[in-house]
């Protein structure tokens, strides 16, 4: 579905049907008559058999809506925005995050900090990473302005836990090592456009 | 100074000064003209030639053009753009674009003109050359891949610090298609030209630079490419809080921002990161750059220390202290001299509180007349008694600044040799006399300065005694007629052929032979390069220095000094020998020795109130504390907390005396009573510079006049010079005090310090004897130091230096090896 | 269950009305409780839900569940009630619709066998109280539940419950009207009272049910029938979005519950009634025999109720007296009227 009837916002353009609805008749009689009508009209039994033809679907065509949700989950949307996941670059293992600071900028409600230092290797290297689960309003800045794509939302949404910390710290949120063959790339909010390489200028190089 | 010219910008009038720069003019009138190279108080670099403007019709560098009357200007043209903008394309090519992890991402001009000159695509290559990460010092962090050789630190390191440590160096780079320079940008090409041949490197040809370790080309730097060791990749520029503030290492009192952040998520308290400056109007120094982690942490009020320490200033007799201490608190020990009746004890701002008031006396006035930002104005300089490179380092800026800046020359005067100072520039020298001539010096000022009228006779006359007739064998060049016969070949006609030939010849000139210079130790030739020190000058000025205030005759070298600006239109200035000892000097009535129970204040007492954390009761540091500093440029400057304090404070102290106020500065407005200061609300001193460079910080000192005395300066008495083993009160360069001692940066040890001849006699350690009191302490050879002074530091009142050195600040002493 | 001939039957003992009496409890309860959990189960699906699942298989225990809760829930009586009569209440509710079931014929005879200690040998009735009035019987008490909510609404000082009683005597007292006159008819037709006359006027299979006899008087006691025992489209008595909860609002624990197993019993005897006196009642049709016919009959009426339920809106106040009054009353007189010509034809 293409997003162009979502961004017209104009509600008169749009193919909204009216729904007529006659006049209450003024005489006792006109009134009665049109009752008479109505109770003949059948239009009860559709509704009964409306709902007979849901449980039908339901029981029989396995059209049932209910998820058991602790059991069950529905697939989440790529672009929602839950509990946070720190990727690992997918050939070394090496976590992505190269500690710009620019999610701890960007943070509205100024609850991600890092520590970082000069390792031996003259890289900078994050000594430790912490979001404030208790304040972050999950908008997805971090997300989006992150150089590396390397911290992004991932599908934790269930957000209960006996203490905040849970979440907050740099191993919660990086992704196993044993697990890095199921690290997925994220495609939600700042991940790059399909159209990307058409979109940007390339640098001439000398070699 | 110079007359007030008009000219017009972007069609707006201005008002500026003739011989002003155009981008200052420009920036002393809030409009904007991009500049990346020029540094205000150097000479233009001309290396990113990005401040390109028209001016009549032609394109000129506005960091080097000087404003004429009635110059119209204008900021930008479809030219300019393009030129600036090819440049800074240029600048980005093959710039790493790992800006996430570059200390100076957020503050960084490369970012910033790179955006505002709308860089969005690339239209220039080169093939990148392998530069390496390299750090040059224990404080310097090169990154040259990131250096966009902008050439601020070596300008600076030259222009401003005098230590000209580094330099541009060969990069090895790939050269530019020469076809290039049709198609790109005439200056953009210029510039890239000179880029890809450059590279920053150590002046000395080693991967090392031998320098004060200042940093200031740290500050300096645009690009990430040069940052302090220890903060690089700790944090980003944006998350830190700035703290305006005032040094508190020298009487500099130079304007800093201490920066700081939670030192690690775990720990939230505030960890000052690194300390940042107004560089375009004032350096700093390395003490004051690296030496900020001196705080007291304390975690909590110990209310029976405190108890004891209220009972302690009851029975207190003495307050020994030193001046690295707020006007407030100053002024909180005077009011207890003057409701308890103690006596208040501080050797350095002792004996400069009596040479203010002897200099007093004859110059009719409270303060000396001048400050360095004018002594940095004039073209002749002469220090007396400074031992400028590590006394104090804008004394030593000024000196060099003057060299490189006004084609200035430089005389001066100090017994310890120095071979860094002889380097500031061509005309500078230096005369190391024996200690204790001093007064000799000031004499000999007298003479070569001095409009002989304005003399007394009596100084007139003896100066003159001085004088001798001599005579002395120069050698000559004299022209001389030569004939001979040349045969022309072709004609075979001989000829008579009369040629000029040169010839030295000696001889004997009648002089005017000078007792003081042959006194002094001066140069045989020093007349004739004082006379070509004297061309063109214009302005002068004089520093003076400590060793003046130890002085055996410091009131007569008060008195000469005082003549001196009188007799010769010198502007003189002074500097006060620690962080606070002009405001200590004005504020407190001091005395000259201890007695009784006393109390310490940052100094050995029976009972000690201390910032170090060492004491009986935690006093804040000075990053810890607001108040205001007395600086040696005359001014009352504030300075802030930049880190918590949970302790008690002197306030705190005197409230429970009863003579508290509710805050430590609510006595900031008190400070009136005392004289040149005023009546300010600390709340509204503001702590900054103007785009003009103006100096809003405070509010300077009143230097109120008074009816001077007709005093005249004693003769010079030459018995007092030391001879044999002569130990010098001095500091390594970076040390000023116990606080800087204590800041993990400061590596310099309280050692011995000699020159390197004289460090190898000594050996590695020794004991030096003091008329029977002993120290022991390593030698460390200090390269620019000459001649066989040795130099014992000061700054750990530990130590107790000023007890072993008494009233003096050379001493003769006995050195033997341990 | 079998056609009995009376004059064979054993003689009915007090014992044995008490044992019946003690049974009807049981399972009426039971099957009232059960009613909440299909009725539940039944919206569920017909609006494509699972409905409970998760106590026991199913959800089966959800019924056990749900009477744990309400046993043990604290019982409020608010502090401006009148305390006996809000305590009274829900039973007069119950107690009336147990009553009802008193006359309804549920379950066949049997004798309790001999090696039972104490109750050995006892007979047991498949009615408790066999009176030659059941109709009349049971729709009397069925007037008289009316006094539950109405009490619970004016003793519970709270201005929903008002409202739910008012709504409870005009709805209750209106529909009561239209109930007699409906089933008027078809008691003209088969000339008696008692359930069992009218089973035996229907044992001419599917044809002879009353219902193809007198379809107007089943339709009018269908739609009375949902009025009487307070189900949609005309629950107007305890409507949430309109009064809260209405006469039931300040109720909680198993006083409520009082008011819940009553809806549930009468929704089985309007079943049962509606079973017996229109569909056929409990006679064999073809080779299907006669009690599970009757269970079925009986199923598809409660199934009905839920169906509507979950099919239809309700009405308002005015629209039910409207119905009542002026289009449901006439028809059933007039509907009597005819049956009485046609007789005497």
């Amino acid at each position: 579905m293409s997003l162009e009837q979502f961004k017209n916002r104009n509600v008169g353009t749009q193919a909204y049907k009216m729904i007529e609805s006659e006049p209450t008749p003024p005489t006792g009689m006109g009134r009665f008559e049109r009752v008479v009508k109505r109770t003949f009209k059948g239009e009860l039994f559709v509704g009964l058999g409306v709902t007979m033809r849901e449980m039908i679907n339901a029981l029989f065509k396995g059209e049932m809506h209910t998820i058991k949700y602790p059991m069950e989950k529905l697939p989440i949307s790529p672009r929602y925005r839950a509990i946070h996941d720190m990727l690992r670059l997918l050939e070394s293992g090496h976590y992505r995050c190269i500690g710009c600071g620019l999610c701890e900028k960007i943070c509205i409600s100024d609850c991600i900090r890092m520590d970082t230092r000069y390792d031996e290797n003259q890289r900078k290297e994050v000594t430790e990473y912490t979001i404030n689960f208790g304040r972050c309003i999950f908008c997805g800045y971090c997300a989006e302005v992150c150089p590396e794509l390397a911290i992004v939302h991932g599908g934790r949404y269930e957000t209960a836990s006996e203490q905040r910390a849970s979440f907050s710290l740099f191993e919660d949120m990086l992704t196993p090592i044993d697990a890095l063959k199921q690290q997925k790339e994220f495609d939600g909010f700042g991940a790059v456009t399909p159209n990307a390489d058409n979109a940007i200028k390339k640098t001439p190089l000398a070699y | 100074m110079s007359n007030e010219i008009t000219i017009k910008i972007d069609g707006i009038e201005y008002k500026t000064q003739e011989g002003e720069y155009i981008l200052n003019a420009a920036r002393a009138n809030d409009i904007f003209i991009p500049a990346i190279c020029y540094l205000t108080r150097c000479s233009p670099t001309l290396a990113c030639r990005i401040c390109l403007v028209e001016a009549d019709g032609k394109r000129v560098y506005a960091c080097n053009a000087k404003a004429k009357d009635g110059m119209e200007i204008v900021t930008s043209t479809e030219e300019i753009l393009e030129e600036r903008r090819a440049i800074m394309e240029v600048y980005d090519v093959n710039h790493p674009l790992q800006c996430g992890v570059c200390d100076q991402s957020g503050e960084c001009e490369l970012q910033n003109y790179t955006l505002e000159m709308g860089v969005d695509s690339q239209s220039y290559m080169i093939p990148d050359t392998k530069r390496e990460t390299i750090n040059w010092s224990s404080v310097l962090h090169y990154d040259a891949a990131l250096c966009i050789v902008c050439e601020r630190c070596t300008t600076v390191c030259k222009d401003m610090i005098g230590d000209a440590a580094i330099k541009t160096g060969p990069r090895g780079g790939a050269s530019l298609d020469k076809s290039m320079k049709e198609t790109m940008p005439k200056d953009a090409y210029a510039m890239w030209n000179k880029l890809q041949k450059s590279v920053i490197v150590p002046s000395n040809g080693t991967d090392e630079t031998n320098c004060s370790d200042c940093g200031e080309c740290i500050a300096v730097c645009p690009v990430g490419a040069l940052v302090s060791r220890d903060f690089v990749y700790t944090t980003n520029a944006w998350e830190l809080k700035r703290i305006p503030a005032t040094c508190a290492h020298c009487s500099s009192g130079c304007q800093i921002y201490y920066e700081t952040k939670p030192t690690s998520i775990e720990d939230t308290t505030e960890k000052i990161y690194r300390v940042t400056n107004e560089w375009n109007y004032v350096s700093l120094c390395g003490a004051g750059r690296f030496g900020y982690d001196f705080e007291n942490r304390v975690e909590g009020k110990n209310p029976e220390a405190f108890e004891r320490a209220v009972e302690a200033l009851k029975k207190a007799d003495t307050i020994r202290f030193n001046s690295v201490i707020t006007n407030e608190e100053a002024l909180m020990l005077q009011t207890l001299k003057e409701k308890l009746g103690l006596k208040l004890v501080n050797p350095d701002a002792y004996a400069f509180q009596n040479f203010l008031r002897e200099y007093g006396k004859p110059a009719g006035k409270l303060l000396y007349g001048s400050d360095f930002k004018e002594v940095m104005k004039t073209d002749f300089v002469v220090s007396v008694g400074a031992a400028l490179r590590s006394d104090n380092p804008n004394a030593r800026y000024a000196f060099n600044n003057i060299q490189k800046m006004n084609k200035g020359a430089g005389l001066y005067f100090h017994p310890v040799g120095d071979n860094l100072v002889p380097t500031f520039g061509k005309s500078v020298e230096c005369v190391a006399h024996k200690p204790g001539l001093e007064e000799a010096a000031l004499y000999l000022v007298l003479d070569l300065f001095a409009d002989k009228e304005r003399l007394p006779e009596e100084i007139v006359s003896y100066l003159d005694s001085f004088h001798s007739k001599g005579t002395k064998i120069i050698k000559e060049k004299v022209m001389e007629d030569v004939t001979e016969t040349v045969v022309d070949k072709e004609t075979g006609e001989s000829k008579e052929v009369t040629k000029k030939v040169p010839r030295m010849v000696e001889k004997e000139i009648e002089v005017d032979q000078n007792a003081l210079l042959d006194l002094l130790g001066a140069d045989a030739n020093f007349p004739e390069t004082f006379e070509k020190m004297m061309k063109k000058k214009e302005s002068f000025s004089m520093i003076i220095g400590e060793d003046l205030y130890f002085h055996p005759k410091s009131e007569n070298l008060a008195k000469l000094v005082a003549l001196i600006e009188k007799a010769c239109d010198m502007k003189v200035a002074m500097i006060p020998p620690k962080t606070n000892s002009l405001g200590v000097a004005l504020i407190c009535d001091l005395d000259e020795s201890a007695e009784g129970y006393t109390v310490g204040y940052n100094e050995a007492g029976d009972f000690r109130l201390d910032a170090l954390g060492e004491g009986d009761l935690d006093m804040p540091a000075m990053n810890q504390q607001e108040g205001t500093l007395t600086t040696m440029n005359k001014r009352v400057t504030p300075t802030n907390a930049a880190l918590e304090y949970h302790g008690y404070e002197l306030n705190d102290l005197m409230r429970a005396l009863k003579f508290g106020r509710h805050l430590t500065v609510d006595w900031t407005p008190l400070l009136a009573s005392r004289k040149g200061y005023q009546e300010a609300l600390f709340d509204e001193l503001p702590n900054g510079y103007s785009n003009s460079g103006e100096e809003q910080r405070g509010y300077a000192l009143k230097n109120p006049g008074k009816r001077a005395s007709n005093a005249v300066p004693e003769k010079f008495d030459e018995s007092i010079a030391l001879e044999g083993e002569i130990a010098y009160r001095c500091n390594p360069q970076r040390q000023f005090n116990d606080f800087t001692d204590k800041a993990h940066q400061i590596f310099e040890s309280f050692s011995l310090y000699a020159s390197k001849s004289k460090a190898e006699a000594l050996g590695e350690r020794v004991e030096i004897d003091f008329d029977g009191e002993t120290l022991i302490c390593d030698v460390v050879a200090d390269e620019r130091m000459e001649g066989d002074i040795v130099k014992i530091p000061d700054f750990k009142s530990a130590k107790d230096i000023y007890t072993l050195f008494g009233r003096d600040r050379y001493k003769n002493v006995t050195i033997r090896k341990v | 269950m079998e056609i009995v001939n009376v004059a064979v039957l054993p003689e009915v003992t007090s014992a044995g009305v008490i044992i019946k009496a003690i049974i009807i409890l049981a399972i009426i309860s039971a099957i009232a409780g059960f009613g909440t959990y299909l009725e539940r189960k039944v919206l569920a699906f017909m609006q494509r839900r699972l409905g409970p699942m998760h106590v026991g298989p199913y959800g089966l225990l959800q019924i056990a569940a749900d009477g744990i809760k309400l046993f043990t829930k604290e019982d409020i009586v608010p502090q401006n009630a009148n305390k006996l009569i809000f305590k009274i209440a829900p039973t007069i509710t119950a107690a009336t619709a147990f009553i009802a079931l008193a006359a309804v014929p549920v379950f066949p005879d049997f004798t309790i066998p001999e090696w039972i200690p104490l109750l050995g040998g006892v007979f047991v009735p498949s009615i408790a109280a066999d009176i030659n009035i059941g109709i009349l019987f049971i729709l009397g008490m069925m007037a008289a539940g009316l006094y539950g909510p109405l009490l619970a609404g004016m003793a519970q000082a709270n201005k929903w419950g008002i409202i739910g009683s008012a709504r409870t005597a005009i709805q209750f007292l209106s529909y009561e009207v239209v109930t007699g006159l409906s089933i008027l008819a078809p008691i003209m037709l088969v000339g008696s009272l008692s359930l069992v006359d009218f089973n035996n006027y229907q044992s001419g299979g599917f044809g002879s049910w009353m219902m193809w006899q007198q379809p107007v008087a089943f339709i009018l006691f269908l739609i009375a029938g949902f009025a009487e025992t307070n189900r949609t489209p005309f629950d107007l008595l305890e409507h949430e979005a309109e009064i809260v909860s209405g006469y039931a609002t300040e109720y909680s624990g198993m006083r409520w519950g009082m008011f819940f197993i009553g809806e549930y019993a009468n929704m089985i005897t309007v079943s049962v009634l509606a079973a017996v006196v229109f569909m056929g009642g409990y006679n064999d049709l073809g080779f299907v025999a006669g009690w599970l016919i009757v269970v079925l009959k009986i199923a598809f009426v409660f199934f009905l109720m839920l169906w509507v339920r979950a099919s239809w809106p309700h009405i308002r106040p005015d629209q039910l007296m409207w119905l009542c009054w002026k289009v449901l009353m006439p028809i059933a007189v007039i509907n009597v009227v005819i049956t009485g010509f046609v007789m005497m034809v």
